[in-house]
């Protein structure tokens, strides 16, 4: 019995021979925030797409809680349990607010009717306005309020907070904490707002050409991860090779800076070894370990 | 719920083609006021076999359905409306969604059906001396029946195609099943064109059962062909 709520192994999807996901390795444990990342067009909604059924791998498996999807109809009893944000945020246009809550609520058994009147206060979202007079902000409350009250184990959010203004980013943002704190859902979403990422996820992947590059728990990693500076006596000059796990090395005058992914103790030791040499280590945000890894590769 | 939002999808399509209707009906009422008793009959005739197959295909082509995917209400839309994905992450199978679509756009297209012929004794009062409530029935099950591989036609091209696309697409199929009837010589049960034409009960005074039959067979395929590729369809 695995802990995953959500597990590929080496996914592949092509669009007329051009790979989107290129053997994607994807792990996310039952009642964790997974922050998904990646550039454009790095596989992100592709993936997404592939977990709620709508589109076919190509090769390899993708699971969600434990039960194989591999077409439209074999995961309709997986899309009970999953919550699901699109990245355009479009309703039908033909409904007011009041009418697609009420088309949305039979489809879900564990409707939550009080997350329902919850959000449609918290959000004021007017019950009897049309869709297409809502803002773009208006029409991602009303897409979470529709994801969040079904009751969903799993919320799969692609591009959640955007079209939200900064107050409205921060109340959804506490939200989606408050509730995995509260019911334990499993929250993955995908997102470029790194900073957003990195105030309420608990764990991040970061996909790139349709791999991905690196995952894992957002402390362990910015715990791995730091920024040493090297200061250098005049005419002294940095060792040929440093210690595995030294990346992204760049040299300006007498300052050598380099982000170390691993071994940071190490290199500091190493870098200690110049004679006159001051060195200085720093932690690093989560956008320059996705900078690093996407430049990178 | 599917029925709902199929309804809110369609209803003012449905509207529009209810008041299209008027236009032949006035156009008949026009004829009808020279008519005598003796020559309502040839009338009628001539209004079974031309006009209302003719409105028959294009009301199959406007209100079938665009496959699973999200209509605009007013217009043919062009490209994937990006809540046919809020659609599909629902807990419903394709072939649910499919057969809610299609099953409204039949019924409403039914509707229509209904109203064009039954209309015709209005437009037309001295058509009540020559066509009787039963044959009427008649007239409308069969149109039903034989229209249906249109529709379904209309229903597989959804599927594949958007929605403009698929109304062109449509009436040129519609237009090439009428002329495989009437430059070849198919069998008599494949003759849909004049199912809905010529051999129509108000014409032919007996229901072309044979054809009735073969298309609703037909549409049977159609259907499964367009889940099918619905199923596969990837989004």
């Amino acid at each position: 019995m695995t802990d995953f709520v959500i597990e590929t192994h080496q996914l592949c999807k092509s669009f007329r021979d051009q790979p989107a996901l290129r053997g994607l390795d994807l792990q996310v444990s039952a009642g964790s925030i997974f922050g998904f990342l990646g550039r454009n067009g790095a596989g992100k909604t592709t993936t997404i797409k592939t977990l709620l059924g709508l589109l076919r791998a190509d090769s390899g498996s993708a699971h969600v809680f434990g039960v194989p999807v591999t077409d439209a109809d074999s995961a309709a009893g997986v899309r009970s349990r999953i919550g699901f944000v699109t990245e355009d945020k479009e309703l039908y246009p033909y409904m007011t607010v009041e009418q697609i809550i009420r088309f949305t609520r039979p489809f879900f058994p564990n409707w939550r009717r009080d997350l329902e009147q919850r959000y449609l206060e918290m959000f004021e979202l007017p019950k009897a306005r049309k869709i297409p007079d809502l803002s773009k902000g208006m029409r991602s409350k009303l897409m979470l309020l529709l994801a969040i009250a079904r009751g969903a184990e799993l919320l799969i959010l692609d591009e959640p907070t955007d079209g939200l203004d900064p107050a409205a980013t921060e109340d959804v943002l506490r939200e989606l904490v408050s509730i995995t704190g509260s019911s334990g859902i499993t929250i993955f979403f995908s997102s470029h707002q790194l900073s957003e990422v990195e105030l309420i996820a608990d764990h991040v992947g970061i996909v790139d050409q349709g791999r991905m590059v690196v995952s894992g728990c957002l402390d362990d990693m910015k715990a791995r991860y730091q920024r040493v500076h090297v200061v250098l006596e005049s005419g002294a000059g940095p060792p040929l090779r440093w210690p595995e796990g030294a990346e992204s090395i760049r040299q300006e005058g007498r300052v050598v800076s380099m982000l170390c992914s691993h071994n940071a103790d190490a290199i500091v030791e190493q870098a200690q070894s110049i004679p006159g040499a001051t060195v200085e280590r720093f932690p690093v945000t989560l956008k320059e370990i996705f900078l690093e890894h996407v430049r990178s590769n | 719920m599917l029925w709902l939002k199929g309804w809110l999808e369609t209803r003012f399509r449905l509207l529009f083609m209810l008041a299209f209707t008027a236009l032949p009906l006035y156009n008949m009422h026009s004829a009808g006021t020279h008519a005598s008793a003796r020559s309502v009959s040839g009338l009628a005739d001539g209004l079974a076999s031309n006009v209302i197959p003719l409105f028959t295909v294009m009301i199959c082509a406007f209100l079938a359905g665009a496959g699973i995917a999200t209509q605009a209400p007013f217009r043919t839309s062009k490209g994937l409306h990006g809540s046919t994905l809020f659609t599909l992450s629902m807990p419903v199978s394709r072939l649910r969604l499919l057969a809610v679509r299609a099953g409204i756009g039949w019924l409403e297209t039914a509707a229509v059906i209904g109203v064009l012929c039954c209309g015709m004794w209005l437009a037309i009062p001295l058509l009540m001396g020559v066509v009787t409530p039963i044959q009427m029935f008649e007239q409308v099950g069969t149109l039903i029946a034989c229209s249906s591989t249109i529709y379904f036609l209309s229903v597989l091209l959804g599927t594949v195609l958007d929605d403009q696309w698929r109304l062109w697409g449509t009436i040129l199929a519609s237009a090439g099943i009428w002329f495989l009837c009437t430059h070849f010589s198919l069998p008599a049960f494949a003759d849909i064109a004049h199912g809905i034409g010529e051999r129509s009960p108000i014409v032919a005074h007996t229901i072309p059962w044979n054809v009735m039959v073969f298309s609703l067979g037909l549409s049977a395929i159609l259907f499964f062909a367009a889940l099918k590729i619905a199923q596969r369809r990837e989004y």
